[in-house]
């Protein structure tokens, strides 16, 4: 599904050059729910957001179900990334002045569909992750757990064919995050693949795979 | 799209409504502007309905002379035709085109009546001005002996005493007839109204006022210092002067025209300041949105639906402005304020309304095309 070849990524900053991955080799397959993990800093939010088409690597190639994207212009990584992809971050960003349903519908937006479908899309998405309730409540009048809930009702309301998760449960406390591995474990069994960066070692067992990172480079 | 995005200022609306009332008060001082502008280019496609070239004013006042002065008058009036320079004279009423003395009176007949300028000339004014009649004829000399006395109307008199009947034959409640009605006569230049005129036979003579005279081309001024001169010799202790009518329209010009630049040059100075307001609110709002334009690329926006966002929000905020502004500017044509014709506000209006959008679009589109570039990675990184 997604597959990366000798992916390298340099920051270069006026001062300093950063190596923040250094020939990496992944490949994605569909219905895989994979965990990356290492210590700070060794590059697992620079690596998924290449595979997110977030970021550009400085060498390597990407795929998407087999096809080249480097060349791609931004209006068809735009696309990809709508339709194929759904994000879920650590600190959840989610956009303040707009309800929960109408931060769920912002993927839609970017798409050809109605506002009424755009409302059920939304509706169900937030069903999905028990916050049907909490429609017409703002992020800020929200606990941090339900805030992720409607990150990742967010993420799936495009029905994408993978899920990347940036440390999804980093800022909740135990219960919150189990709640919401259980619910990204419930929609890996639907059929929907997922990446998710975490630092706890039992969230990362649940996974089917683990790939470690150090220092930018793939242990194994 | 449209309507996430209203929702999305609205839920702002407390950190837009200074934005908002500013726009307002630029759409306000607009309108004014391009009310007066309007009004101004409206008149002046009007036709003054007059020649001014080569016509000159000479303004008399006999002073404590009283001694035969009708006499004196009529010898003047003989000696300037004499000019090998001058090809028409005529004496009229202070009121000559372009002074700044008008004289005017409520003309009525049967039930109608309309405040008319009022001119008295002699028979040769038509031709020292070179006004076409649009039917009938320009009253003669031997028509002071007429029971009714013969006036002139311009169109604007015709229109508002006898609507679309013929007035030529037609007497007023004053016993006077009409005899001819001309087109426009805009007397105080290009840039003002075409009011209602009437002209009215001056008899007798009278020792005041002012003698106009149309000039062969090429005369200069060393013919009226010799006129001046002349004159002098001719009306001991009379005062005259010589005014040229193309310099009097340019005072009556620069009357309206002053205001309209004055105003102009404020108008613009407003704008820029609110456009330069605009494109700094715009500039920290961008930067405080940083992390939602991250997730709105990382959902799926292209970097022209970000700018295209950021331009639409102006769009968005401008239009609550005009639509509070059109509460206050649609009063003018149905009320009528200040006596315009209805045309010019909602002229004034339409020209409002694209300056304040094309002013938005200006600047919003920079600080939008930055935003545009923001890179997701980066500020979904920050925070
Ligand atoms: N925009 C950037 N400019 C320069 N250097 C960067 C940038 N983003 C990341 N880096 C550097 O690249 C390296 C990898 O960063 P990254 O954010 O991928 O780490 P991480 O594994 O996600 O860390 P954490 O667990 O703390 O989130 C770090 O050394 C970081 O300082
Ligand atoms: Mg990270």
């Amino acid at each position: 599904m997604i597959t990366l070849n000798n992916i390298e990524k340099v920051y270069q900053t006026s001062t300093i050059e950063t190596l923040a991955l250094n020939n990496i080799n992944i490949d994605i397959k569909k219905g895989e729910f994979v965990s990356i993990m290492g210590p700070s800093g060794c590059g697992k939010s620079t690596l998924l957001n290449i595979m997110g088409l977030l970021d550009e690597p400085t060498k390597g190639d990407i795929l998407i179900d087999q096809k080249h994207v480097e060349q791609y212009t931004d209006k068809a990584l735009a696309s990809l990334r709508n339709q194929k992809i759904g994000f879920i971050f650590q600190s959840f960003h989610l956009i303040n002045d707009l309800s929960v349903l109408d931060n769920v519908e912002i993927p839609l937006l970017y798409r050809n569909s109605s506002a009424q479908f755009r409302r059920e899309a939304a509706r169900e998405a937030l069903e999905k992750v028990g916050l049907s309730n909490r429609m017409k409540h703002f992020p800020n009048q929200l606990s941090g757990g339900q805030k992720q809930r409607v990150a990742i009702a967010r993420a799936i309301v495009g029905k994408p064919d993978i899920i990347l998760a940036d440390e999804p449960t980093g800022n909740l406390d135990s219960a919150m995050g189990n709640e919401i591995l259980n619910i990204l474990l419930q929609l890996n069994a639907e059929g929907c693949t997922i990446v998710m960066v975490t630092h706890d070692e039992s969230m990362a067992k649940k996974t089917h795979r683990l790939i470690r990172l150090f220092d930018g480079t793939q242990v194994y | 799209m449209i309507q996430h995005l209203i929702k999305l200022i609205w839920n702002r609306k407390g950190s837009h409504l200074l934005l908002i009332i500013e726009i307002w008060a630029s759409f306000m001082v607009l309108f004014g502007v391009m009310s007066l502008v309007t009004f101004n280019l409206d008149n002046y496609r009007e036709s003054l309905g007059f020649e001014y070239e080569q016509v000159w004013a000479i303004d008399l006042s006999r002073n404590q002379d009283t001694v035969q002065t009708a006499e004196k008058l009529a010898q003047v009036l003989q000696r300037i035709k004499a000019y090998p320079e001058v090809e028409k004279v005529s004496q009229m009423s202070s009121n000559s085109p372009f002074s700044f003395s008008q004289m005017n009176s409520s003309i009525s007949r049967k039930k109608t009546s309309t405040l008319s300028d009022i001119y008295y000339t002699d028979e040769n004014f038509e031709d020292v001005f070179d006004i076409k009649m649009k039917s009938g004829r320009w009253y003669q000399s031997s028509d002071s002996v007429a029971k009714n006395k013969p006036v002139v109307i311009n169109q604007k008199t015709a229109d508002a005493l006898f609507g679309t009947e013929n007035p030529i034959g037609k007497t007023l409640d004053d016993n006077k007839v009409v005899v001819g009605v001309i087109d426009n006569f805009k007397a105080k230049g290009e840039f003002t109204k075409n009011e209602p005129a009437f002209f009215q036979l001056m008899w007798p003579r009278s020792e005041e006022g002012k003698i106009v005279l149309k000039l062969k081309s090429g005369t200069d001024a060393n013919f009226e210092a010799k006129l001046v001169k002349d004159l002098g010799s001719m009306l001991v202790g009379w005062t005259v002067e010589v005014s040229y009518l193309t310099d009097q329209r340019q005072n009556q010009h620069n009357l309206a025209l002053v205001p309209m630049i004055v105003f102009t040059i404020i108008a613009g100075f407003l704008l820029l300041n609110v456009a330069m307001g605009l494109f700094g609110i715009l500039k920290v709002n961008i930067a405080k949105r940083r992390e939602e334009i991250g997730v709105r690329r990382a959902m799926g926006a292209t970097e022209t639906d970000i700018q295209k966002q950021f331009v639409a929000e102006m769009w968005v905020i401008a239009t609550f402005a005009i639509l509070v502004g059109l509460l206050f500017a649609v009063q003018f044509p149905t009320l009528k304020v200040f006596d315009l014709a209805s045309g010019v506000y909602w002229v004034a209006i339409v020209l409002a309304i694209l300056i304040i959008y094309g002013l938005v679009t200006i600047c919003a589109f920079y600080p939008s095309r930055q935003a545009a570039k923001i890179q997701p990675a980066i500020v979904l990184h920050e925070s």
